[in-house]
């Protein structure tokens, strides 16, 4: 295999794996609702 | 939402595609330029430290929402990463080091060791920061380790042995050499920062440049280290000490006459250390004479000539 060839090849793989493995962290980080403080939970 | 990510990988593609044309184009217009074989690419490597930069900033939304443990494992994630960035880079330059000597030991295996790292960081970011099964965020950190496999290489294993006329090794008496005079240059550069004085400065730079101009011929040529052999154990030596010395002294007595003294010796350390260079320069050109010679006698004797 080329040299070009193999480094482009790594170099998708590297975006596939570490890129969408961050993007999607960051995805899900700024999607996810958290749970509200205690002291602002609606009392029963 | 899928049609999104479609373009967005289509996108990545075409960017890193033209990223190695416009790279494998500016390095062949730079290769005529460029004088030293091997010098280490200040970019190589950099790709893995922008890349996880989301991770830090998906630990920094977690930290403005208020989730400890979402901030918790971006942070290991990003600070994983961050690591095996580092270690890689530093395993390229090793390796660099080593492509551009002649001599030289196996490197420690850093590079693989950063992939290591990267292909770690990479699972646990898909499987506590994006949620995916530990199958799939086991899948991604194999991935990324393939990726830093063919980008990067695994670091070299073999050492540079290097033998003398007689068949003797003398690997390691020829890098503890070069090693001595490396940290004797390293410490008279150290010494100049403690010397104020302009003059005498730009004197002392101009010689380190000199010794490490000879230092690169001999790493390039360890066969010049019969001919470099007062270089090492005498001239840089003696320069070091005789900076050292006047670094210490200066400070304490003001003495015009050794301020001139010292001028004058690091006047001619710096002829000898030029004369030497020119030297090593000319044992090249006479290596490359004979060789020529023998090559056309053998030629005039097969009757191509």
């Amino acid at each position: 295999m080329p040299d070009y060839l193999r480094k482009f090849i790594g170099l998708l793989l590297i975006f596939a794996a570490v890129g969408v493995a961050s993007c999607e962290a960051l995805w899900v980080s700024c999607c996810t609702t958290a749970a509200p403080p205690a002291a602002l939970a609606p009392r029963n | 939402m899928g049609r999104l990510l479609l373009l967005a990988g289509a996108v990545l593609i075409s960017l890193t595609a033209l990223m190695l044309l416009l790279k494998r184009r500016i390095r062949t217009m730079a290769e005529r330029y460029q004088q030293t074989p091997g010098r280490f690419p200040s970019t190589r490597g950099i790709l893995m430290f922008l890349l996880p930069l989301p991770v830090l900033f998906a630990a920094v939304a977690s930290l403005a929402r208020g989730d400890l443990g979402g901030l918790f494992d971006n942070a290991i994630g990003y600070g994983l990463f961050l690591g095996g960035a580092l270690l890689l880079r530093r395993g390229l330059r090793l390796e660099a080091e080593y492509d551009r000597r002649r001599v030289a030991k196996a490197p420690w295996p850093l590079k693989t060791l950063g992939g290591g790292v990267i292909a770690l960081a990479t699972g646990l970011t898909a499987w506590s920061g994006a949620h995916y099964p530990p199958a799939m965020a086991g899948a991604f950190g194999l991935v990324a380790l393939l990726g830093c496999y063919l980008s990067y290489g695994f670091d070299p294993r073999i050492a540079k042995r290097f033998t003398d006329r007689d068949g003797v090794d003398v690997t390691n008496r020829v890098l503890e050499a070069l090693t001595q005079a490396e940290t004797s240059i390293a410490a008279i550069e150290q010494t100049t920062r403690d010397i104020r004085n302009a003059e005498l400065n730009s004197r002392l730079r101009r010689i380190v440049a000199l010794a490490r101009r000879i230092l690169t011929l001999l790493e390039e040529d360890p066969r010049d280290l019969r001919r470099a052999r007062k270089f090492l154990n005498v001239y840089l030596d003696g320069a070091k000490q005789v900076t050292e010395g006047y670094a210490k002294t200066h400070g304490r007595v003001a003495m015009p006459e050794l301020e001139d003294n010292f001028r004058r010796v690091l006047a001619t350390i710096e002829e000898v250390f030029q004369e030497q260079q020119q030297k090593l320069l000319e044992a090249d050109v006479t290596d490359l004479d004979v060789q020529i010679e023998v090559l056309t006698t053998q030629l005039k004797r097969e009757g191509v000539i």
